[in-house]
């Protein structure tokens, strides 16, 4: 991952295995940070790629792209086309055609506006639509290209995270920030939920029912309908967390989660991420608080200045002198 | 800790309130249904620019542009002069249609701008739609407008009464006296101008609806979603929601509204007006109702926009009118007139709000969504 000249995260490889608890540790800087929002599609990687399950999450080039490309393209074209010559385009269809009070012949009328349409000459019909195609076209895919890989898509495959600096909805209440991380998994669409059909309240009911659920899983059941952003801190990081898996995720990204938690709160935290991962989800979490690292991961990554300096078990990386080095510097000879 | 939902009702009780409170206005005379319609016309428009401004976020300083586009659209699909002649619920469905393919086709190239450079487009649209229907004489009649526009209808009257006009005469020379009561009963569901009332009472059922739309918007998915494009576009985006998407259809939805308000009106002054009658100060007022009434709040809009609307076409013309009558001031001196006060007041009021009440009259970021 480069910004510029400037390269934050280099030849890291982390593999994760299913169900397991993996700790991705290091100094500050050390790019832990950048690692995760390169997974979550926040950047794009300069380099490498992102496989869960095997597969790199992002939007495939198939059929219905292309289709709507050039759909948007000829509808760009045929506004263009429109665009310049309306006035002539009125006036032979409907102002030369259409008599007060008398019936309207349509078909003439609109026979009149394609050959109008089509009659513009080289620079009045063909240079608008061919521009219009063009501009179109490549305006769509430039854009479907940008956004093949971001955070939306790389969440749709099963990937959640929280924030470090703690992102919630602040004036949504508790259950709504719930209910907002399950999105992916619900399907009512806009009539439904404009003429408030009983699908769609049936749904919401049920969302609702299930984020309450979750609320009393991380330990928040009792404040659901306060304002996350009235929460104390170690809190709101307990309902990212929340949010985040009520999406089902396979995988769930924690940046910092004990940051500015209590002891008696870094407990709680550590039994609520062993049980994330008995409930079968995977975890990937960032953190300086060691006994929290040692105490629960399976697996440890340690990253330096971008790059990964060790690699292994809790006890492993405990007694990697380059693990020392990395903390706390070398130990002075002679 | 499962606590009991809350069931759903179609209004709120503040939405109740003040619905019931707009349909007693007429108790207090026909001229006071009359300007209801611009109240119940500007409360629509301020609630489509809520969904973009409260709900999703976004700065909206165009929303005029929309309105003239519907009201446009009305003119052109109904006006005698030109062969379409939708009629009155054709012309509103159209308006409307057109409104939202105009909010689509406005946001799909720049929804992807942050925060003011929006601002700036929406703030360029309002003045580039005004200018191409000034210049589009050919089709918009230029500075003229477009008239005499058909009045509003209750839905299937027209076919009804020309059913018993036949079946009047019909009957004619049979038993006169059925065919006269038929009429009589259709009779009551006329409107023009001369039966405001109804027409206000027509509109304010359509106002309703609208509001029953909007909450049920407000509380759904969608809904959940610009709130959270609005709290939070990043954190939206890694809970799998697609920002641009919600903030197209935010768009689109908030434009169909206030192309709908402008056929509206247009309708009420049977002409469309000319192209600059929706100009900045259009977008701007009803921007002055979303925040004066309560930001993000349906109550709160119907609130601002019968104080705005209230205070700008009934409470000042009634006051200067009392005063010539009582032979206090005269209009020739612009400063006693109470009716050259009303963009005074609309400063004032904002300044007063910004100070006591940031949150609107209605308060709804405080209260949370439940």
């Amino acid at each position: 991952m480069r910004f510029g000249g400037l390269t934050a995260v280099k030849d890291v490889s982390v593999e994760v295995a299913q169900g397991s608890i993996t700790a991705v540790i290091g100094p500050n800087g050390a790019g832990k940070t950048t690692l995760f929002n390169a997974i979550t599609g926040v950047y794009e990687p300069t380099e490498g790629r992102v496989l869960v399950s095997g597969r790199d999450p992002r939007r495939s080039l198939d059929g219905r792209v292309i289709v709507s490309c050039v759909a948007i393209g000829i509808a760009t074209a045929f506004f263009l086309a429109i665009a310049v010559r309306v006035e002539a385009l009125w006036t032979a269809s409907v102002i030369e055609l259409y008599e007060y009070q008398k019936a309207f012949p349509w078909a003439k009328a609109l026979g009149a506006f394609g050959s109008s349409l089509f009659g513009g000459g080289f620079w009045g019909t063909w240079v608008p639509l061919l521009l219009g195609l063009v501009f179109g076209t490549s305006g769509r895919f430039v854009i479907w290209s940008r956004s093949r890989r971001t955070p939306d898509v790389v969440a749709s495959a099963g990937v959640a995270r929280t924030f470090q600096n703690i992102r919630l909805f602040p004036e949504l209440s508790l259950v709504e920030n719930v209910v907002v991380g399950m999105d992916r998994r619900l399907t009512s669409g806009f009539v439904a939920a404009l003429l408030a059909l009983p699908s769609a309240l049936r749904e919401r009911a049920q969302a609702r029912g299930e984020a309450l659920k979750l609320l009393d899983f991380v330990g928040l059941g009792d404040k659901a309908e306060d304002a996350a952003g009235n929460l104390p801190y170690g809190h709101q990081r307990r309902l990212e967390i929340a949010r985040a898996l009520a999406s089902r995720p396979d995988v769930i990204l924690l940046d910092e989660p004990a940051a500015g938690m209590n002891p008696t709160e870094t407990v709680d935290l550590m039994r609520l991420i062993r049980a994330i991962r008995d409930n079968g989800t995977t975890v990937v979490l960032i953190e300086h608080h060691m006994r929290v690292v040692m105490g629960i991961s399976d697996r440890i990554h340690v990253l330096q200045y971008g790059e990964k300096i060790a690699e292994g078990t809790p006890i492993e990386i405990k007694n990697d002198p380059k693990c020392i080095e990395a903390y706390l510097g070398k130990e002075e000879l002679g | 800790m499962q606590e009991p939902l809350r069931r759903f009702t179609p209004f709120s009780r503040g939405q109740l309130v003040l619905l019931g409170l707009m349909a007693a206005a007429p108790l207090f005379g026909e001229s006071l249904a009359a300007s209801g319609r611009t109240v119940v016309v500007y409360a629509i428009l301020a609630l489509g620019l809520n969904i973009v401004v409260g709900w999703t976020g976004l700065l909206h300083l165009g929303i005029a542009a929309f309105a003239a586009i519907g009201a446009y659209a009305y003119g052109i699909l109904t006006c005698e002069i030109y062969p379409f002649q939708l009629g009155f619920w054709g012309g509103l469905a159209a308006a409307a249609a057109f409104g939202a393919v105009a909010g689509a086709l406005l946001g799909a190239p720049t929804l992807r701008l942050r925060g003011d450079y929006l601002a700036i487009v929406t703030l360029g649209f309002g003045e580039i739609v005004q200018d191409a229907l000034k210049n589009l004489d050919t089709i918009t009649k230029g500075t003229q407008g477009i008239n005499p526009l058909p009045g509003a209808t209750v839905p299937g009257v027209s076919l009804l009464s020309s059913a018993s006009q036949v079946a009047a005469t019909k009957s004619s020379s049979v038993a006169d006296g059925v065919a006269v009561s038929g009429t009589d009963w259709l009779g009551w569901l006329q409107i023009s101008n001369e039966t405001p009332v109804r027409w206000y009472f027509l509109y304010l059922f359509v106002l309703a609806a609208i509001v029953f739309l909007c909450r049920n918007l407000e509380f759904s998915r969608l809904g959940r979603q610009w709130f959270a494009v609005r709290e939070d576009e990043l954190a939206a985006r890694c809970m799998a929601i697609e920002p641009d998407k919600a903030k197209l259809k935010a768009f689109a939805i908030g434009a169909a509204l206030a192309a709908l308000s402008g056929a509206m009106l247009a309708s009420v002054l049977s002409s469309t007006g000319e192209p600059s009658n929706y100009d900045f100060q259009i977008s701007i007022l009803a921007l002055c109702i979303v925040i004066v009434g309560g930001i993000g709040s349906i109550t709160g809009i119907l609130v601002g926009a019968i104080a705005m609307i209230g205070l700008n076409n009934v409470a000042l013309p009634a006051i200067s009118d009392a005063m010539q009558k009582a032979g206090i001031g005269s209009t020739s001196n612009v400063f006693t007139s109470p009716n050259n006060y009303k963009y005074l007041t609309f400063g004032l009021a904002l300044v007063l709000m910004m100070r006591f009440r940031p949150d609107g009259i209605v308060h709804s970021r405080k209260a949370v969504r439940k």
